[in-house]
């Protein structure tokens, strides 16, 4: 659906992409994560031909991306970053606004206008004009009008930055849902969670750059870290720690504020093994809990600083 | 593209400084003009208060002014004739302190020698000394015909009064001119380049690297073309509206006559419209400063070109016509008030065609400008 290769783009003396690869098969929900400044978006742009780019290549279904390919832009569909719609306009208007700029025929628009409202479900607040629609509801409302026309391939842009977590998830619900019905989709996000709920396919970036690619747990199996644990309200000496680390499997160990972090490679009973080392030497200690590696794992380990850093 | 321009046109009317600026603001402005210019002119004709006073007897008037002198009887026609003055006999010491309270302008003493006596100086002064002047340089003939023939005296003042028509400002055209409507013609010069508001509306709303609805708009199948084209169109159009509905604002609700057809100012109005369209989406397309810099240098642009023009005194056109007159060759807003005025005032074909050719050459610079800027499809960033 799209590859991009070698892609550079520089904004004076600042690299913003820094030969940058991507491949989206069709079908694919394809997350690009990445801490802010990473260059999402300025790829984004890049694909959409509206940035000059330095170096590279970018092809969309097979073409060369280029301003004047609208048989191509006819095929995609943009959900800004930043919510893009008419304020003089209402909802409904809006939507229709953008979708006419690829459906000419009124009466098929009117129903794929129709079917978008109801598909971000905004069906009360056709005739509402935006400054009345809390941000969840505008953010659905950027979304509908990115994707009524029925694109093949759609592109994301960080779409529930500052949304609530009813809105949020009817959005990511609406992603999938749309991807079930054969759209192609590119979504970029710093929200690992999200990326993680919902794309099948996933780059992380940095800098410029694309510095781990895969499914995520393709990704997570990258890393060292299978297992970290987390136990709190615990007292150790500078002993009990040498010891701890010695454990098998275990290859780091923070310990701050009372609070302490261990990370295991992949093995079986490892929480057992560390709750065994305490009570053995009558340590007292509070909660406790045990994460599989994540996205921010992977991020950590790969750059050595944490994603939302 | 029947659809973008219907969109384009209602989002256009319905942002507040777009109505505002190029339409709400000009009417206000020639409204509150109108009015003060107005008063103005009724302050100048109030009629001036003078008293009379009798030092000694006089000639006398055979028939039936007879008993009277020569010097009231003047100042009685010439107060049955106009309302340019209003005397009141009084004595020395009631006019005295009639003038020291403001209640009049000045004291007429009635002797072999008429005098005035005046307690300041101004306009009121100045029609009180002229009345005084036009009966010496008179008074002969007045003298004259009051003792041979008393029954003329009356058409003798009269006569004396015509002189002041000769003075009577008169066009080359022979077209009166009329000082208050050199403003309105630079109002109208101001109204045009207001159109820069709905230019900087439509360049925010095209150029990717202006703002996220824009970058949307140039993501669409849409020809880039076809998108400048439609905005250039629906800007154009709705400003030229507003230039139609403040020229018929100004007709049929201020009743201001221009000596010229309406229909004649409409070429002048076309191309004024053009130039403020095309001016504003060139300041808004030219740079990456902030949009509050971009507004305030088109605020700045209009108000200074409309000053040179004469917005706020006819004088400052005049000046600057002297001393820089290859500025207000270039100033769109003095061009079109220029054209104006040769249509209603000068009579001055020539030079009406040689201000529209310059305008129309503005237009196209202004347009082909903006247009090699906007026609951009790619950005460096955005």
């Amino acid at each position: 659906m799209i590859k991009i290769e070698n892609l550079v783009k520089r904004y004076g003396v600042t690299v913003a992409l820094d030969h940058f690869n991507l491949e989206v098969k069709e079908g694919e929900i394809y997350g690009l994560l990445g801490p802010n400044g990473s260059g999402k978006t300025t790829a984004i742009n890049c694909m959409l031909a509206l940035l000059k780019f330095d170096r590279g290549s970018i092809k969309v279904m097979g073409e060369e991306m280029a301003p004047d390919n609208y048989k191509i832009k006819s095929q995609i569909g943009i959900v800004m970053q930043d919510v893009a719609v008419f304020e003089e306009l209402n909802v409904w208007d809006n939507i229709d606004y953008f979708c006419s700029l690829y459906v000419k025929d009124r009466k098929k628009r009117r129903r794929l206008v129709e079917d978008a409202i109801r598909f971000v479900g905004l069906e009360e607040y056709r005739k509402a004009y935006p400054k009345k629609l809390s941000g969840g509801l505008l953010r659905r409302l950027n979304i509908a009008c990115g994707i009524a026309h029925r694109p093949k391939f759609i592109i994301l842009d960080e779409p529930t930055v500052a949304v609530d977590p009813q809105s949020r998830n009817k959005i990511l619900e609406g992603i999938c849902e749309l991807n079930r019905q054969g759209s192609t989709i590119v979504y970029t996000s710093h929200y690992m969670e999200e990326v993680e709920q919902i794309c099948t396919r996933i780059a992380i970036m940095d800098h410029g750059r694309s510095i781990a690619e895969g499914t995520k747990e393709e990704l997570k199996s990258m890393i060292k870290t299978g297992e970290t644990v987390t136990i709190e309200a615990v007292i150790l000496g500078g002993n009990d720690l040498a010891e701890l680390k010695e454990l098998p499997h275990v290859f780091d160990i923070q310990y701050e504020d009372q609070k302490l972090v261990v990370r295991c490679t992949k093995a079986r009973h490892n929480l057992i093994r560390i709750l065994k080392f305490l009570q053995d030497r009558e340590i007292p200690f509070g909660r406790v809990f045990s994460e599989l590696p994540t996205l921010n794992d992977v991020f950590l380990e790969i750059t050595g600083k944490q994603l939302r850093d | 593209m029947l659809d973008m321009i219907r969109y384009s046109f209602l989002t256009k009317i319905k942002k507040r400084d777009l109505v505002f600026w190029p339409l709400i603001f000009p009417f206000v402005l020639g409204t509150a003009m109108y009015f003060s210019i107005g008063q103005m002119e009724e302050a100048d004709f109030e009629t001036v208060r003078a008293a009379l006073v009798r030092e000694a007897e006089q000639g006398n008037v055979e028939g039936e002014d007879s008993g009277k002198e020569i010097f009231p009887i003047f100042l009685e026609s010439l107060e049955e004739d106009s309302d340019l003055i209003l005397t009141e006999e009084m004595t020395g010491q009631e006019a005295e302190e009639a003038l020291e309270n403001g209640e009049i302008d000045g004291i007429y003493y009635d002797g072999t020698d008429p005098s005035l006596t005046v307690s300041a100086s101004g306009f009121p002064q100045s029609i009180l000394q002229m009345v005084l002047e036009s009966y010496m340089e008179g008074k002969e003939t007045l003298e004259d015909v009051a003792a041979l023939h008393p029954e003329g005296f009356a058409a003798a003042v009269r006569s004396m009064e015509d002189h002041g028509d000769v003075v009577e400002q008169v066009s080359l055209g022979g077209k009166t001119t009329d000082g208050t409507a050199q403003l309105f013609y630079a109002l109208l010069g101001m109204a045009c380049l207001y159109g820069c508001f709905i230019g900087y509306s439509s360049a925010m709303e095209i150029q990717a690297n202006l703002s996220p609805l824009a970058a949307r708009r140039c993501a669409g199948p849409v020809h880039r073309l076809s998108l400048v084209v439609t905005e250039i169109l629906v800007s154009f159009g709705i400003h030229f509206v507003n230039m139609l509905l403040l020229l018929a604002y100004m007709k049929f609700v201020l009743k201001l006559e221009f000596a010229g057809s309406y229909v004649e100012m409409l070429p002048v109005v076309l191309m004024g419209s053009m130039i403020g369209v095309t001016m504003g989406m060139f300041i808004t397309s030219v740079g990456k400063m902030g949009e509050g810099v971009k507004i305030g240098i088109m605020v700045g642009a209009s108000m200074a070109l409309s000053f040179c023009a004469g917005l706020m005194n006819p004088d400052i056109k005049n000046a600057v016509d002297r001393s820089i007159p290859l500025l207000n060759r270039v100033n769109p807003a003095a061009l079109i008030s220029d054209a104006l005025y040769c249509l209603n005032v000068y009579d001055a074909p020539e030079r009406y065609a040689q201000d529209m050719m310059i305008l129309a050459g503005l237009c196209v610079l202004l347009t082909a400008g903006t247009f090699l800027i906007i026609r951009r499809e790619r950005y460096v960033s955005i």
